[in-house]
């Protein structure tokens, strides 16, 4: 089964108009140029995010330059969360709950960030259309349409700047039609200088509660994945890996393996933690907005699949790990 | 202005929306920047008409409109939300071993193996502890993990910040996620 749907698709894909192929191409390549704008070009503004009932509005600071990328979120209400990431780093401020969490990524790898990755093998596996023209912070913005061909991957709506290929809006499309998400700029400036004070956080960690993870392997390969003591024996079709890597938690001591599995637009990732203290640990689902989560013990591990994918997608993921080595 | 959008602005400033013109009128504040700047508009006429002064400070309209959302009673296909179960490692476990170079040391136990231990009053099973009852305590439906546990929740805001560098089609405004999340 696992070759024939993909190839009872590629069949559909063939027989379809030429426009039919011609506009899914222009789709493609907008997608791309979009994954390209986001990692290179400078810019600032304010987004709204909703969820649900909640609505929030951050502002975003990006500089792309010969240095690499630098980033930052401030939420606008509430407690003023920041993130700021940088090349070798991902730093989380909570002034609310006056704690930091730096999670340090191998060096010089940048953003990994750069979904979708693999356009070519996620095209059997969705619908992808140009919409209509839009407008959006001012700006005309072209619409794609990305239908899923299957249950287990969610659906997207995009709206491309014209000019600049940014994404200008997403919304995350259920099963059902439902937006479960949707991010959309306001306001944006492409043709910015952002000085340096600007990447700065606004608290000064001083009475802060600092909590690390070190990379303990820099490996961020497919290559690496046989030393994994973990297999996935099922995953949605089209989906592979396409990251792995250990991290080492400073407040608690532990070991955590992340395995990232995409179909080139979306992504689970499986994290094996090994229980070393007393601890409790989600057992089944749960979800934040639209990321799913699936908890589980296995072999005196804590396993979690999450992922922006439905429900049952994350459960199906989690309930197939296995282990398969011995330690 | 249109005369849908002037209808739901003007009763939501009266309180009379229902949850799903609430809904409608979320879903326009959040891609039109007009409704927004109307909606202020309306809102300080009607707080002048009713004597209110805001002494001309900037209204925070999304923490307000998600507060009066927050208020709102949850309407789900599923009834209220649940609570997501919790597993934690019992207390024997933890007297058997002499700290956590025992603990690490017995890592590699197997479930089966753990279900294997002397089974006493003091022992359950961990069969029986992965059926403990469900919590099924309503949570209020926020922008945070279903979970009771802070401990849980932790490192699930852990894993969803190594997620998110690896985000789909929502690029770069994944981290959205995390920068507000718990916030109603």
């Amino acid at each position: 089964m696992r070759l024939v749907l993909p190839l009872l698709l590629g069949l559909s894909l063939t027989i379809l108009s030429p426009v039919h192929a011609t506009e899914n191409d222009e789709a493609i390549t907008m997608l791309e140029r979009m994954t390209e704008a986001a990692k290179e070009l400078t810019y600032e503004g304010v987004f709204a995010y909703q969820s649900g009932k909640n609505l929030q509005s951050i502002r975003i600071y990006h500089r792309a330059d010969a240095r690499g990328e630098l980033e930052r979120l401030i939420s606008l209400n509430g407690a003023a969360r920041e993130v700021i990431r940088s090349n070798d780093m991902v730093t989380c401020i909570n002034p609310e709950g006056r704690q930091v969490n730096v999670s340090r990524r191998p060096l010089g790898r940048g953003f990994p960030s750069d979904l979708p990755r693999r356009l070519s093998s996620a095209t059997p596996f969705y619908d992808v259309e140009l919409g209509d023209m839009d407008r959006i912070a001012g700006r005309k913005a072209q619409e794609l349409v990305i239908k899923p061909l299957d249950q287990y991957r969610y659906g997207y709506r995009l709206w491309v700047d014209a000019d600049t290929h940014l994404l200008l809006k997403s919304e995350l499309v259920g099963n059902d039609g439902d937006v479960l998400e949707t991010f959309a700029f306001s306001s944006l400036n492409t043709d910015v200088h952002i000085p340096e004070h600007k990447f700065q956080p606004q608290m000064s960690g001083e009475e802060m509660t600092w909590h690390r993870s070190e990379p303990e392997k820099p490996l961020n390969t497919a290559v690496h994945s046989q030393q994994s003591l973990w297999r996935a024996q099922w995953l949605p079709e089209g989906f592979a890996q396409v990251a792995y890597q250990t991290r080492l938690r400073a407040s608690n001591g532990a070991d955590v393996e992340q395995r990232v599995y995409s179909d080139g637009l979306s992504s689970v990732s499986v994290f094996i933690e090994k229980i070393r203290a007393r601890h409790n640990h989600l057992q089944g689902g749960s979800h934040v907005g639209a990321i799913n989560a699936f908890g589980t013990v296995m072999n005196a591990h804590f396993v979690t699949v999450v992922g922006e994918v439905p429900a049952q997608t994350v459960e199906k993921v989690g309930q197939n790990i296995q282990f398969v080595g011995i330690e | 202005m249109t005369a849908k959008r002037q209808e739901l602005l003007s009763a939501f400033v009266d309180g009379e929306l229902n949850a799903q013109e609430l809904d409608e009128l979320l879903a326009l504040m959040n891609t039109d920047d007009n409704a927004r700047n109307d909606y202020l508009r309306y809102q300080h006429a009607s707080d002048t008409l009713r004597g209110y002064s805001r002494h001309n400070q900037p209204i925070d309209l999304t923490a307000r409109l998600s507060q009066a959302l927050a208020n709102e009673p949850t309407h789900q296909q599923s009834g209220a939300l649940k609570k997501a179960r919790v597993f934690s490692v019992p207390d024997w476990f933890w007297k058997q071993t002499a700290g956590l170079a025992a603990a690490a040391s017995i890592g590699a136990l197997a479930v089966v193996g753990v279900i294997n231990q002397p089974q006493s009053s003091a022992t359950p099973p961990l069969a029986q502890l992965e059926q403990q009852p469900t919590q099924t305590a309503s949570v209020a439906a926020t922008n945070r993990w279903t979970v009771g546990e802070q401990e849980v929740e932790e490192r699930l805001n852990n894993y969803l910040v190594d997620h998110n560098e690896y985000a789909g089609a929502s690029g770069l405004f994944s981290y959205a996620r995390v920068v507000s999340y718990g916030e109603e």
